[in-house]
């Protein structure tokens, strides 16, 4: 509620600034507040909920600039025009960097954006015949600054509007997951290159947007504006407002804008200013002032009344193997850690694989989730080979997995985490998803109570709206076997889901393994270390040791196997 | 040349997964350093380089603490932020003490340039890659030949096992900080002759070590060396058949084809992912 009372008391101050004050001066100043609004809101979609740095925003900002200028000067387009090809333009730009430079990430992120800019700026003072070099373009027709400041307050409540909404939505909700944690995002279906895109060609939008109003602010342009510099500044208003924050951008810009328009004596200091503010506000500030003022305030429960055709798949047909898995190797710097190893798994079963520590279980698991990639060998699943996919494909395939540390997407709440697993890469169109479409709404209210209705069946149906970090080993385990089951797939595989738990929680745990299967749930492929648990719940066992298959069988076999004894306990007898 | 500064890169990265987005900023402030001691104060050179060289590596240290050291664990963009930071600043007190003006700086190798067929150079410009590959060589030594070094290399490889094996890792990644900066320092004072001596200076200088530094890839250091001496051939190429502008834009858009194709750099290896 507060919230709200601050956004309307913004939007009022905006609105009333223009009938206090006829000083061209401080409608400059609101204006280029609202310009640094709108490029830091896209870029907090970029760093704040995805997690990726970009150092390259002023070359985006450039591309937007540029082209509504040569729009209006050379095609004699209107203004209208001439911003909505700026932002195709820039976004087309913005998609081709991103599926370039996000094939990497950190420094080597840092550098292809950085190396962008730099480009941009070269190339806008080197092609002088079309970019006027670095004189720039000069008579650019130019509404009148009243009327631009009003088409700039309008674009920056827009930008932060759909960045609220975008992160309200399973495209949020996406973006956040890859950056809380890849792995687990693409265990979930997810590609984090495909999110990390979206969200760069939604930040260069954004950019491209602002950098067109831009130009019909002063009615001439240069590479001045479009240096390296612009791009840190970018990036330090956002850091200083509050990474991931939807205000954050505004108070950022407001700061960043307003601070050296207060202390032009100081000039000389300026840098010196810039770097130490960056400095603090990354100490002492790491949610940025919005962060450091507002409690986290907690998401409204979603309305239930829709229901839309399942989004699931159902267990495919019958009976029989659902796994076959054959001669799989592999080996880490020529130390075999699975030595052709074969598996087959029924429908239905609890398949359990055990073993002592460091004999592969794990590894097993992640060649059979593409993790690892395969060295040799075969694995169908559901009578398709999954040989060679990647992560978020194999779990595409109805493959969902849990991890020995459970990985809980931290900055989500609970709900929000299974919602993850519940869409999986049913995301929608981004559009749909930034400007709330009544069916994107619909869709999301759908994937929610569906969360809702898991987490309740989990018994975290109170917790629901608590931060994902804040739960305790137990529950984080069972956040993440509820969020695989979201995603309804043919096999769940579970990376020690007892380890840490208490006498209580396994035996609940057991409960629910065989409730699952009792009920026509997936398939369950379970590495442990709890015999009682292993020996109540499964329907076969295969054991391995020093990555090879050791035995196979029963659970009651496999207690009298000689091999499996002496694996377990040494050469006794 | 270029190499020689991209190592600096190298070493923080392979002792700490960070590094210090000012390199360039720290060859300026060996350049400007070297300035001030040996023609402003017009002490004898062999002390300016002594002198140089200690203020550099207290440089280093400096920015390991001030804005490596809080971040170290953060996996965010703290630290790439906070090192930028810290060069902003770096370049702001060099204009307020030195001014913003350029300023030569003699070198006996400068006088006389030497002439081969048509082209012709300066005695200085053949200092760089020689000290350079010197200083490179000498690295690599320390690295494989001595204890300290090889520790260096084991806090890279698993700070935890380092960390029980006793040795030291924030003092480890703060002497990693500090030989990057001395060789950015060794950098500066050698092309301070060549590029004139300015505040200024160190953006692009560092801006291109880094494109070598990537170009080669972070781990590898052989990778770098290569690298550099293959960015500096395509650079004075373009500008020569081209334009001085478009040495940039080739340049870095080399950069972006060498990461689009290899995502690791030329000899880097690729980070294998843990689950």
């Amino acid at each position: 509620m507060t919230g709200r009372l601050g956004w309307a008391a913004l939007a009022t101050a905006a609105a009333v600034i223009p009938f206090f004050t006829s000083n061209t001066y401080y409608l400059y100043v609101v204006i280029s507040v609202g310009l640094l609004t709108i490029v830091t809101a896209g870029l907090n979609v970029l760093v704040g909920f995805t997690g990726q740095t970009s150092l390259g925003h002023a070359g985006l900002y450039a591309f937007g600039a540029y082209t509504a200028a040569l729009c209006v000067t050379r095609a004699g387009t209107s203004e209208w025009i001439a911003i909505a090809v700026a932002v195709v333009i820039t976004s087309m730009v913005g998609a081709a960097v991103a599926a370039a430079a996000l094939r990497v990430s950190g420094p080597y992120l840092a550098m292809v954006t950085i190396a962008f800019g730099l480009i941009v700026e070269g190339v806008v003072i080197e092609w002088g015949s079309v970019t006027g070099g670095p004189g720039g373009i000069f008579n650019i027709p130019k509404p009148g600054l009243r009327t631009h400041y009003w088409t700039v307050m309008l674009a920056a409540a827009l930008a932060l509007w759909l960045t609220a909404n975008l992160r309200r939505s399973a495209w949020g909700r996406a973006c956040l997951a890859v950056k809380s944690s890849e792995v687990a995002a693409e265990s979930l279906g997810l590609s984090a290159y495909y999110v990390r895109i979206a969200a760069f060609t939604v930040s260069a939008a954004f950019a491209g947007a602002a950098g067109a109003l831009f130009t019909f602010l002063n009615g001439y342009i240069s590479p001045d504006s479009f240096t390296l510099q612009t791009s840190i500044l970018f990036l330090l208003a956002l850091l200083f407002g509050g990474l991931g924050r939807i205000a954050g951008p505004v108070a950022g810009s407001v700061a960043l804008t307003i601070l050296p328009e207060l202390l032009t004596r100081l000039l000389d200091y300026r840098l010196i200013l810039y770097g130490s503010l960056l400095l603090l506000s990354i100490y002492w500030l790491p949610d940025g002032v919005v962060g450091a003022v507002s409690r986290a305030r907690r998401s409204r429960p979603a309305p239930l009344e829709l229901s839309l055709s399942p989004l699931g798949r159902g267990q495919g047909e019958g009976a029989g193997t659902l796994l076959v898995a054959n001669g799989v190797n592999l080996s880490f710097g020529g130390v075999a850690a699975l030595a052709g190893v074969a598996l087959t798994v029924n429908r239905h079963h609890i398949h359990a694989v055990i073993g002592p520590n460091g004999a592969g279980k794990t590894s097993l698991l992640n060649v059979l989730s593409g993790f690892y990639a395969l060295q040799a060998g075969t694995i169908m699943v559901d009578g398709r080979s999954i040989d060679g996919l990647s992560p978020y494909a194999i779990a595409r395939h109805g493959i969902a997995r849990t991890f020995q540390t459970a990985q809980v997407f931290g900055g989500l709440s609970v709900r929000d985490n299974v919602a993850v697993g519940v869409a999986g890469p049913r995301l929608g169109s981004p559009l749909s998803a930034l400007f709330a479409t009544p069916g994107g709404r619909a869709r999301d209210a759908f994937i929610q109570s569906r969360a809702l209705d898991l987490l309740e069946a989990f018994g975290l149906g109170e917790l629901a709206h608590e931060p994902a970090e804040s739960l305790a080993a137990g529950l984080r385990r069972k956040l993440e076997i509820a969020r695989a089951l979201a995603t309804e797939p043919l096999l769940l595989m579970l990376d020690e889901p007892a380890a840490g738990l208490s006498p209580a929680e396994i035996a609940a745990l057991d409960a629910q393994l065989t409730g699952l299967r009792d009920q026509g749930g997936p398939t369950v492929i379970l590495v442990e270390h709890h015999m009682d648990l292993v020996m109540a719940v499964s329907d076969r066992i295969t054991v391995l040791d020093y990555g090879r298959v050791i035995a196979e069988g029963a659970p009651e076999e496999i207690r009298q196997n000689p091999a499996v004894i002496e694996a377990y306990l040494g050469a006794t007898t | 040349m270029y190499g020689l500064v991209a190592l600096g890169y190298h070493i923080t990265w392979a002792t700490s997964r960070t590094m210090n987005f000012s390199q360039g900023h720290a060859v300026m402030v060996g350049a400007v350093v070297a300035y001030a001691v040996f023609v402003a104060l017009g002490w004898p050179f062999p002390l300016a380089l002594v002198v140089t060289l200690v203020a550099l590596a207290g440089f280093g240290a400096l920015v390991e603490r001030v804005a490596v050291r809080p971040f170290f664990l953060r996996a965010s963009p703290a630290w790439l932020l906070a090192t930028i930071a810290v060069g902003i600043i770096a370049e702001n007190v060099a204009q307020l003490t030195f001014g913003k003006d350029a300023r030569a700086f003699p070198s006996p190798l400068m006088r006389k340039p030497i002439i081969l067929g048509s082209a012709g150079f300066y005695p200085q410009e053949l200092l760089v890659p020689v000290v350079g590959l010197l200083l490179m060589g000498l690295v690599q030594l320390f690295y494989h030949r001595t204890a300290y070094g090889k520790q260096l290399k084991a806090v890279a490889w698993n700070p935890e096992a380092a960390g029980l094996m006793g040795i030291n890792i924030p003092r480890a990644v703060m002497a990693s900080y500090a030989l990057s900066a001395l060789l950015a320092g060794v950098a500066g004072v050698l092309l301070a002759p060549l590029l004139n001596v300015s505040p200024q200076m160190g953006t692009i200088i560092g801006l291109k070590a880094f494109a070598v530094a990537i170009i080669g890839g972070l781990t590898s250091a052989p990778g770098i060396v290569l690298a550099g001496l293959g960015y500096g051939l395509v650079e004075s190429f373009t500008a020569g058949y081209v334009s001085t502008r478009a040495r940039e834009i080739v340049g870095f858009g080399l950069v972006i084809l060498v990461l689009v194709v290899r995502p690791w750099g030329l000899l880097g290896e690729k980070p294998s992912r843990r689950v």
